[in-house]
């Protein structure tokens, strides 16, 4: 599927609409990206300025996501858009949302982070989350990627990305019950932990799902809630 | 993502593509059709099958072929000079381009609605029974019975009842074109015809009309050729995209218009230079 | 901002200026173009209403009572004349025109005023209309028992009643005879048309069936058979012969008792000249004194006149009575010939339209209808003459009519051949008005109806020739106005200035298609130009003319009252 198809239309309005939602998604996703790297490196830098201004910057999250949600909603009314065009927007309505959850998990990393930069002690297992979080971004990054280029690879990379991440995510919980164990008095600070590294978590399955849309997009199959393996049946048989 | 437009639909439409529709399903069946007008070949080599009881549609830009395709389905392309028919189309299995076969038996087997609409200049009631009179039946009230079930399945008979004989001329478009459809239907044929029937109606009178074929999906045959895509997509379940004579692209609906197989559909059904 | 409210002004003043002078303008604005379009429908129109007029103006003062003048008329150096005239015209003539025609006026003035005055009484002047110089017209009064008597012969008498006579002997005198003389009129006209109706009914029909039995036993010598030989093929009809002569006789007795009858009557009566003659009531058609009458009187007296105008037969060379026959004729022509063109041009319309492959045959066809439209009409004569008469009439002759020869039945110009010429003469115009209509129903409807289950035909009986019918009867309509005007052909192939008989009849078959007839054209024509009386022929001329315009314009009219019928029923939206 040529990626820049949409712009090959007679109506060269229709071009300009498609083309302006899709340049805010990806101004939405690098705000987004921004979010999760700026609430983590408050959460190990225990900066609290870092963290607020996450706090703070997540409103426009919220905004684009409304605005573009709009302009999707006016191109199904006044184009009525079939094929690959009805896809595109259908993929940028669910991108968009996934991406908002995201800005949502990032603002409670950054939240965990001012809990923690008020104690007077680092919190057990912060350095751990440095990979975690490295990967995630990552995701994030790749998922967009996959998107702005309408890349079915990068797509099936970031799902089977997901895996890791679930699984560094149960050594992570392990590590942190061990903390707890080993010194009750931790178990505050190390809740907070648990809290980030669920969020972070759950950002890399929304990365997964916003990879799905693209295959989606792409190649017109739902492989929604399939495991990776049939995943890259459906991706590659058709 | 089911974008079956009917999910209660029995399981045939549920199949993949439309090649599958299991042979007792089939109303028409064409097998390498061609035609020609003069020297110029208007239809090319085209095969498919058009299942009993579903709304077939036929899109493709102007001059693809797809009205002179369902002219060739009650085979009124004959009456144009230098028209020349080759392969089959078979209705319910028999060959309608077969020597024994009447055109004017067929076509009373397989009605037509046409782009403009084209009432007779006569009476209301005429119009109707004009198909019945040409197959000889007489009696009175056997031909009003026929007028108010046909009206009726046309949903025009509350807004004519009183006026039967008037002339089907004061009608206006929309209810002329369902006068048409009506007075198709009432020789109760298996097949219907509608060749763009609401491309000079109003959007209410495109509307009724799309609910009337809807309606009367269950006891026909519906073949539909439409510029309109959106009516495409809203009335048919199978959808069939004609380019160059050629049939492009046969599917399900809710497939050609989500995810079809082409290039060329996806290029037209999208609205994109080709 | 300035500078666009300054462009946007330009721009206003650039529509009230327009280009060009003042005659430029004019001219684009078309006014000229739609006063040159007003004009000549004008003029149409005009031209038109001014023949009309001119109809009827110089036609009906004929049917008018016009006064009695009693005068005496001095020429200089002869007699004095008594006179007893109607004067109907006058003009200035030149005192020289005068004198070369061996007049004795005084050259002192440059011009006289000439009357032409009718003076009736033709057995004793000879002449109906003289010349006569007003001045020399003297004495000029209007006795109120001036009388004016119309005779089937010998034109009209001018003079006074003197005495009824009945059976030789006078039963009345003076006022009381011209009192019992209105009475007695009645009662001879309607012996009059008692006559008639036994001549033209039992003893026509007794002639018809004593020529058909002539006919048959010509037919039977012809079969070689002689009343010898098969007394019992011969002897039927002799007796039925017999019948007929004896019934013959009877009715020639009948006839001879009412003339009898009508003979016993005679009016005395003194021409102003004082000669006194006796008219027969029999031979007299109406008997007034134009001076007594009140206007409301002169207005009946007109009506009565042209009711007998249209009514009767012509008399005195077609130079009085009325002009029935023509009418008739013409009217039944026309319907003849409409009936023959029609379904002809019709079938041929739609061959030629909807089943004939269209190609250089068809191109060429439809060239050579059109031209045969522009045929002069008197090549159609000689054809029919030719073909019909000779050649078809000839041939019926020879086959069902062969005893009737040598004295032919078809083989003769007839209302036939002259409706076949015409209905050819009219055919490429009911053929292009009836392709018009064809073409002009939309192939929607064709194919609608064949989409129903309609073959070819039942299309065509059903759909097309119902709507195309409007057209169809525009076609007739004009081919109605041609052959009612048509005089030319008819000359040759069946119109004869006085026909004993009309073409349908109370005798078997009634409709008589071999017979000639009359016809308005040609009775212009003939009393225009070939009558021996011009001078009373002249307003008959007009007279007909008005008669034969509105005869063709109320055939027209039924023809447009069924075709706007039609219309009204088959009316098509978008056409």
């Amino acid at each position: 599927m040529n990626t820049a198809g949409y712009k090959q239309h007679i109506s060269s309005q229709f071009n300009a609409e498609l083309e302006d939602v899709r340049q805010r998604v990806l101004a939405m996703g690098g705000l987004v990206e921004q979010q999760i790297v700026d609430a983590t490196r408050a959460l190990m830098d225990s900066d609290s300025d870092l963290s607020e201004q996450v706090i703070r910057n997540e409103h426009k999250v919220n905004q684009l996501e409304v605005f573009i949600d709009e302009e999707c909603s006016h191109i199904l009314a006044r184009r009525q858009p079939t094929a690959s065009d009805l896809r595109l927007v259908y993929a940028v309505i669910k991108t968009i949302t996934d991406l908002e959850r995201i800005g949502d998990e990032a603002e409670k990393i950054a939240r965990m982070a001012d809990n923690l930069s008020k104690q007077e002690r680092l919190a057990p297992g912060v350095l751990e989350i440095h990979h975690l979080s490295k990967s995630v971004t990552q995701m994030v990054h790749d998922a967009l990627d996959g998107f702005a280029r309408m890349d079915v690879d990068t797509a099936l990379a970031v799902a089977r990305e997901d895996e890791l991440i679930d699984r560094e995510y149960e050594a992570l919980m392990r590590q942190c019950i061990t903390f707890m164990m080993e010194d009750p008095r931790t178990i505050r600070r190390v809740m907070d932990i648990i809290w980030s590294v669920r969020a972070l978590e759950r950002i890399g399955d929304h990365a997964k799902n916003i990879a799905e849309y693209v295959i989606y997009f792409v190649k017109g199959k739902d492989v929604r809630h399939l495991s990776i393996e049939s995943m890259e049946r459906e991706v590659k048989g058709g | 993502m089911n974008t079956d437009p009917n999910p209660a639909a029995p399981i045939s439409t549920q199949l993949a593509t439309a090649a599958e529709v299991p042979a007792d399903e089939i109303a028409l069946e064409v097998e390498r059709l061609n035609l020609h007008y003069g020297d110029t070949q208007a239809l090319r080599n085209i095969s498919m099958r058009i299942p009993r009881q579903r709304v077939t549609a036929f899109i493709g830009p102007s001059g693809c072929g797809k009205t002179t395709l369902l002219r060739a389905f009650n085979r009124l392309n004959d009456l144009i000079d230098g028209c020349r028919t080759e392969g089959e189309i078979r209705l319910y299995g028999k060959n309608i381009y077969d020597r024994d076969v009447d055109p004017a038996l067929l076509r009373r087997r397989i009605g037509m609605v046409f782009q403009k609409p084209n009432p007779f200049p006569k009476s209301i009631y005429e119009n109707v029974v004009y198909g019945l009179r040409l197959s000889g039946v007489r009696k009175r009230r056997e031909l009003d019975e026929i007028v108010e079930w046909a009206l009726k399945s046309a949903a025009l008979l509350d807004e004519v009842k009183d006026r039967l004989d008037d002339s089907a001329l004061g009608l206006s478009g929309g209810q002329q074109q369902r006068l048409i459809i009506a007075r198709a239907i009432a020789i109760q044929p298996d097949v219907i015809l509608l060749d763009e029937p609401c491309s000079s109606l109003d959007p209410i009178s495109t509307l009724k009309v799309e609910e009337l074929i809807q309606e009367l999906k269950s006891r026909y045959t519906i073949a539909i050729v439409t510029h309109n895509m959106q009516q495409a997509a809203r009335v048919s379940d199978f959808t069939a995209f004609m380019y160059g004579g050629e049939l492009a692209e046969f599917d399900r609906t809710g497939r050609i218009f989500t995810k079809p197989s082409m290039k060329r559909t996806e290029d037209y059904i999208t609205g994109r230079y080709g | 901002m300035r500078a666009t409210a300054a462009q946007s002004q330009e721009s206003g003043r650039a529509l009230v200026g327009g280009a060009g002078s003042r005659l430029d303008r004019y001219l684009r604005s078309g006014e000229p173009y739609i006063w040159a379009t007003a004009a000549a429908i004008s003029l149409a129109f005009l031209i038109t209403a001014g023949l009309l007029l001119l109809l009827v103006s110089r036609g009906l003062p004929h049917f008018w009572p016009a006064e009695l003048v009693q005068a005496v008329y001095a020429v200089p150096g002869q007699a004095p004349q008594p006179l007893l005239v109607e004067i109907r015209d006058h003009e200035a003539v030149t005192t020289r025109r005068l004198q070369d025609a061996g007049l004795p006026v005084a050259a002192t003035q440059p011009s006289y005023e000439r009357l032409l005055v009718k003076t009736g009484n033709r057995e004793l002047g000879g002449v109906d209309f003289r010349y006569l110089l007003a001045d020399w017209l003297q004495q000029r009064s209007l006795p109120a028992d001036a009388s004016v008597f119309e005779r089937l012969e010998w034109g009209n008498f001018h003079g006074y009643v003197l005495a009824l006579k009945r059976d030789g002997q006078v039963v009345a005198s003076g006022e009381q005879a011209w009192v019992e003389y209105q009475a007695l009129q009645q009662r001879i006209d309607a012996l009059r048309a008692q006559r008639r109706a036994l001549e033209k009914g039992a003893i026509a029909s007794v002639n018809g069936q004593l020529e058909r039995l002539r006919l048959a036993m010509r037919h039977l010598e012809l079969e070689g058979r002689t009343a010898q030989d098969s007394p019992g093929a011969f002897a039927p009809l002799m007796q039925r012969r017999e019948q007929q002569q004896a019934q013959y006789q009877s009715l020639r007795a009948q006839l001879a008792a009412l003339d009898a009858e009508m003979a016993r009557e005679t009016l005395l009566v003194r021409a102003v000249s004082g000669q006194q003659r006796e008219l027969p009531l029999a031979t007299l058609l109406r008997g007034y004194r134009p001076n007594g009458m009140s206007f409301t009187g002169k207005l009946r007296f007109l009506g009565a006149k042209l009711v007998e105008f249209v009514s009767t037969e012509p008399r005195e060379s077609n130079t009085e009575g009325g002009i029935f026959p023509a009418i008739f004729g013409t009217v039944l022509m026309v319907i003849l010939m409409s009936v023959i063109v029609t379904p002809f041009g019709i079938l041929a319309a739609l061959y030629l339209h909807e089943y004939a492959r269209q190609g250089a045959l068809t191109r060429t066809i439809r060239i050579a209808v059109n031209n045969l439209a522009g045929v002069p009409s008197i090549v159609f004569g000689m054809f029919g003459l030719g073909f019909f008469v000779y050649f078809v009439g000839g041939q019926l002759d020879q086959w069902f009519y062969r005893e009737g020869l040598p004295s032919p039945t078809f083989g003769t110009p007839g209302i036939l051949w002259a409706s076949l010429t015409l209905a050819l003469l009219t055919l490429p115009v009911v053929i292009v008005a009836t392709e018009e209509g064809l073409s002009r129903i939309p192939g929607s409807l064709r194919e609608a109806s064949m989409a129903l289950g309609a073959t070819q035909a039942e299309t065509l009986l059903k759909i097309v020739l119902p709507i195309a019918s409007p057209a169809m009867m525009t076609g007739l309509i004009l081919a109605v106005a041609r052959a009612a005007g048509e005089v030319a052909p008819l000359m040759l192939v069946g119109v004869i200035k006085l026909a004993p008989t009309l073409p349908i009849d109370g005798s078997f078959p009634f409709l008589h298609l071999e017979r000639k007839f009359m016809h308005l054209g040609f009775h212009i024509y003939d009393v225009g130009f070939q009558s021996p009386n011009v001078e009373a022929a002249r307003p008959l001329v007009y007279a007909t003319s008005l008669l034969l315009v509105a005869v063709i314009l109320s055939l027209n009219l039924a023809a447009i009252a069924v075709r706007s019928r039609l219309r009204e029923r088959f009316r098509m939206l978008d056409h």
